[in-house]
């Protein structure tokens, strides 16, 4: 009996709490959302109904209104990956290069700081900063430099830079593991090898970095996209973003089916970036291994990095892709 | 070649003068927050006078305590139910069968919860929450701190999970096979072997469940209650109103609690063992 | 619900039918069937049974949770309830009437909150609903001190749910710096947005009040329900306004106080609270815009479900003492509805009388907001409003 029960579970059993707490506490209530977006409003005092199922609430989304703060949000989310990805490659290098690794450790923890503090607290710094009256305001235009109180505060400028702030953590920690990880024996080889400084860093420090950079792009990026405390603390009515629409028909509009919509809408995004960015992520590691190939041991603490360098067997496919989900250890869904 | 060595030792340099950029930006906002935490005045954004009356008022604020304490203690519940299920979970993964089904799907499920721009959670959760606890009667989920570690726990696991079957990736099956070899049953060994190899992972998890938890606003602000709302949510409807230097005092202090404590996991880890970069990044969960 | 007789029996019979829901979902769970039974409840939403309230029992809580608009009472007179009872209150605020039915509705009675603060014309819908609970009147013997032009309004007669909290009215508040020309009207208020406000502009979070800006503008009775005055009103809220807005708040003081902002739509009382708290008072000036806008009245009220029903009605009954009313009305700036506030006021000389106590004329001209039809059209308004100055 309990050979053929083991036998009909395989190895999974082990992992059943997790199946049915994920089932029952999350699978099931987003299905629910998705459910209700079929729905429709009837009244003031009802949250929706599901009388009759339509597809007219995905058609309130795409208006051009949901559709502009989309499109707003969408840049603001490009913008900060971006930006976060510029400020950070230099800034990983430096720490896992440049760095002596005596000091390695305390660095990378006081880069950990921020996102050890509360993210709203962080964001009213911002707020105290970019006040019209504050103090760097005050500063700037006693040295002359502006002529006007700063005005910033209450726009997407502020929440731009807010944002990027908010998840530039999440940017360094993956890159910098990976830049760690590829491993001083590959960057002597290279250099011993003949090729220069810049070359080493863009043909072999660059690529082995890759899954730090797909997996650094994700975590900033998911989240910023579906975030609204920033927006709310930094922006005003000008910084708006998609994340403050869905909140505000659940929390004012009480429109539950425009508002599961939305969020459905914002979901399958998300996903379709994911998605995008992994395909992505497989071609250009395809392409990396056929123009750039170096075959060689890298060392056991590369761990599963170590992997994609070198050609692998077709079973380790989804191994491959691991790194971009995994990578999303460092922080998810923040704030 | 002199010419070389100067270049290089300039895109050094530049390298340098980022590093400290970088830490400055990082940096700034909280040193802010701190130097504000000295403001004696009514409101945060105004610098009055420097003083301590903010932490004097903040320890001696009710509310805050309270809200200080439930963010605490939904943490702990978070940190505690996330690793168990992460930690059946990430074994469970990091030793499924070879084409197995199973762990595609688990993974796939995990992940989609990592997808999930938070508010969605949060507008899913609250009426999930709502059914369970008034329609169905299971009374623990009118409870504000109940609710709250159930949300967190959701949001957590896929992340705990995947630190520890990293953990877990990483490190051969053959002891535990030794082990039963050896004729222990597969609990002991699983007891015995596998759960002290998982043990840098489940630490590094836990600590993260905690900080997900301890920071999280926007699921807490749909699933909260009054008497049960932590503390970035009280931050979050004070922001609204009018900000008092009160929240800046008792943000440096957790900040302060927060880093002794990182501290002390610290040593603890390097007493078993590793470097120090190896430590940092275990604790941030990679 | 639609037991109107004396307060106790109707409370019983407010009570029973959700015990009695309850006890059949705890059946049907037994039964076997609940999840499928659940998810054919939520995904209906038609089941909209409440938590059951907690009856008083004579003995003072140890806390109770205040839901109310924000900054919109003294925390001395919150301190002094903790020192003369025990129960810790804590204070949560919402910036919009609609956010306030959101969270009843949503949690159905176990929000967690006890005293809430709801305008007056959301108070029919919100008892209908089963969102409030009749208040035991033996338990705030303070309601003596109400001044009876403000009890037994047409939204609750004989203050069945609820007692005034405040009453007002709803104007701007601009910086004499930048706007240097006579404001007196709705239309003013338009064109400095357009204007030198420009970008420098914030509205209230209120979708009734937002559109009363456009509809005032236009001469229009500001409760209008006709199709075409409101399609005009939107057209001239999206197309004019909203580009030009900076901020929506729900309280216009925070907003003054962060500064960067020149013209705010501000209820008088934060409009004052702000301006008190300016170094230079001069620099902002108030009007009540004509031809018409908003008299309302914020009412106490106990949630359904609360769980501190006595610490509940000895807030209350606390905020209704004298002292406390005239401390309340000097914070916040808006007469709390109890006997003989206006004489002590000018006896005692409290700041900025004006804009807590508006003229005869001005009172004349204002209009009661009503709840109607159209509000679900005003919603959409205002959501589209909002989106439009995001973009």
């Amino acid at each position: 009996m309990t050979s053929r029960f083991r036998k009909f579970l395989g190895d999974s059993a082990l992992s059943f709490p997790t199946w049915a707490y994920m089932l029952f506490f999350f699978a099931l209530p987003v299905a629910l959302v998705m459910w209700y977006s079929f729905g429709f409003k009837p009244d003031q005092f009802t949250t929706h109904s599901m009388e009759q199922l339509s597809l007219g609430r995905y058609r309130e989304v795409v208006s051009p209104t949901f559709l502009s703060v989309f499109t707003a949000t969408l840049r603001i989310s490009i913008v900060g990956t971006l930006a976060c990805l510029v400020i950070a490659v230099p800034f990983a290098y430096w720490l896992a290069v440049k760095v002596p690794p005596g000091r390695r450790g305390l660095l990378l923890a006081l880069v950990l700081v921020p996102f050890w503090t509360n993210f709203l607290v962080r964001t009213l710094g911002w707020q105290i900063i970019l006040s019209p009256d504050g103090f760097v305001s005050e500063a700037l235009q006693g040295i002359g430099l502006l002529g006007s109180p700063l005005d910033i505060l209450y726009s997407r400028a502020a929440v731009q830079i807010g944002v990027i702030y908010n998840y530039l953590p999440l940017m360094i920690l993956p890159l910098f593991v990976a830049m760690d990880s590829a491993g001083v024996q590959l960057r002597e080889a290279s250099a011993d090898l003949g090729a220069g400084k810049w070359r080493t860093f863009f043909q072999v420090t660059l690529p082995l970095a890759t899954p730090g950079v797909v997996s650094g792009c994700l975590l900033v990026f998911i989240p910023l996209t579906g975030d609204y405390i920033t927006a709310s603390v930094l922006g005003g009515a000008n910084g708006t973003m998609i994340g403050q629409l869905v909140a505000n028909q659940f929390q004012n509009a009480q429109n539950w089916a425009l508002g599961s919509a939305m969020a459905v809408v914002l979901m399958l995004f998300t996903l379709a970036v994911v998605v995008v960015t992994a395909l992505l992520a497989l071609v250009v590691k395809a392409i990396i291994r056929y123009v750039g190939r170096v075959e060689l041991p890298t060392g056991q603490h590369a761990g599963t990095d170590a992997g994609t360098a070198a050609d692998l067997p077709e079973g380790s496919r989804v191994r491959q892709a691991e790194p971009a989900v995994s990578g999303t250890t460092t922080g998810g869904p923040h704030a | 070649m002199p010419e070389r060595i100067r270049r290089r030792s300039l895109t050094d340099t530049a390298l340098w003068v980022w590093g400290a950029v970088v830490f400055v930006f990082l940096f700034l906002p909280i040193a802010v927050i701190v130097l504000y935490s000295f403001n004696n005045g009514r409101l945060l954004a105004s610098f009055d006078e420097l003083g301590v009356q903010a932490y004097v008022s903040g320890l001696q604020n009710d509310v805050i305590i309270a809200s200080v304490m439930t963010s605490l203690k939904a943490a702990t519940g978070t940190a505690l139910l996330a690793t168990v299920l992460g930690t059946f979970g990430g074994i469970a993964l990091a030793r499924a069968t070879k084409g197995a089904k199973w762990p595609v799907l688990l993974t796939a499920l995990l992940a989609l919860t990592l997808v999930t721009p938070e508010v969605v959670d949060g507008i899913a959760m609250l009426p999930w929450f709502v059914t369970l606890g008034v329609d169905a009667g299971l009374t623990p989920f009118n409870n504000g701190l109940f609710r709250l570690v159930i949300a967190h726990t959701a949001f957590s696991t896929a992340i705990v999970t995947f630190i520890i079957r990293a953990r877990m990736a990483g490190i051969d099956s053959s002891l535990e096979e030794a082990a039963e070899d050896l004729g222990a049953t597969k609990w002991r060994s699983f007891r015995d072997v596998t759960l002290p190899l998982a043990g840098p992972g489940i630490l590094a998890g836990a600590l993260m469940a905690f900080t997900l938890s301890l920071d999280n606003t926007i699921l807490s602000s749909f699933v909260q209650q009054p008497g049960y709302t932590p503390w970035p949510v009280y931050i979050f409807s004070a922001v609204r109103v009018a900000l008092r230097p009160e929240v800046a005092a008792i943000s440096t202090a957790m900040l302060v609690l927060t880093l002794l404590a990182l501290a002390l996991v610290g040593l603890v880890l390097k007493r078993s063992g590793n470097s120090s970069s190896q430590i940092v990044k275990t604790m941030a969960g990679s | 619900m639609k037991a109107r007789k004396a307060t106790g029996t109707a409370d019983i019979r407010l009570l029973a039918p959700t015990i009695l829901s309850r006890e059949l979902s705890r059946r049907s769970l037994f039964a076997g069937t609940a999840v499928v039974g659940l998810l054919g409840l939520a995904g209906c939403g038609g089941d909209r049974a409440m938590a059951s309230s907690p009856a008083p029992n004579g003995k003072i809580e140890n806390n109770v949770n205040l839901y109310s608009w924000g900054d919109y009472d003294p925390p001395e007179s919150i301190s002094s309830f903790t020192a003369a009872t025990g129960a810790t209150v804590q204070v949560d605020s919402f910036g919009s009437n609609e956010e306030l039915i959101s969270k009843l509705a949503a949690t159905r009675g176990t929000s967690g909150y006890d005293v809430v603060v709801p305008t007056g014309l959301m108070i029919p819908q919100m008892a209908e609903h089963g969102l409030l609970q009749p208040l035991q009147k033996e338990l705030i013997p303070n309601f003596t001190n109400m001044d009876p032009n403000f009890t037994d309004q047409v939204w609750d007669p004989g203050n069945k749910y609820t007692i005034c909290k405040a009453w007002g009215t709803t104007g701007y508040v601009y910086d004499t710096y930048t706007i240097t020309r006579p404001m007196a009207s709705w239309q003013d208020f338009l064109e400095a947005a357009m204007g030198e406000a420009s970008g420098r502009t914030a509205l209230l979070e209120d979708p009734w009040e937002v559109c009363s800006i456009a509809l005032g503008a236009a001469g229009e009775d500001l409760n209008t329900t006709d199709e075409e005055k409101l399609d005009a009103c939107e057209r001239v809220l999206l197309d004019n306004l909203a580009p030009h807005v900076r901020a929506y708040f729900g309280a216009a003081s925070t907003g003054m106080v962060q500064g960067g902002l020149a013209l705010l739509q501000s209820y008088n009382g934060d409009a004052r609270q702000g301006m008190l708290e300016m170094d230079d008072p001069e620099q902002w000036k108030f009007v009540y815009p004509t031809p018409s806008a908003n008299l309302w009245m914020d009412n106490w009220a106990i949630a359904t479900g609360a769980p501190h029903p006595d610490a509940a009605h000895a807030l209350i009954n606390h905020m209704l003492s004298p002292e406390v009313a005239f401390e309340q009305m000097d914070y916040i700036g808006y007469p709390v509805g109890t006997k003989g506030l206006e004489e002590r006021a000018e006896e005692e000389g409290v700041e900025l009388p004006e804009l807590i106590f508006p003229a005869q004329d001005v009172l004349d001209r204002l209009t009661p907001s009503e709840m109607n039809e159209a509000q679900q059209r005003r919603v959409e308004i205002f959501s589209s409003a909002q989106a439009r100055s995001g973009a």
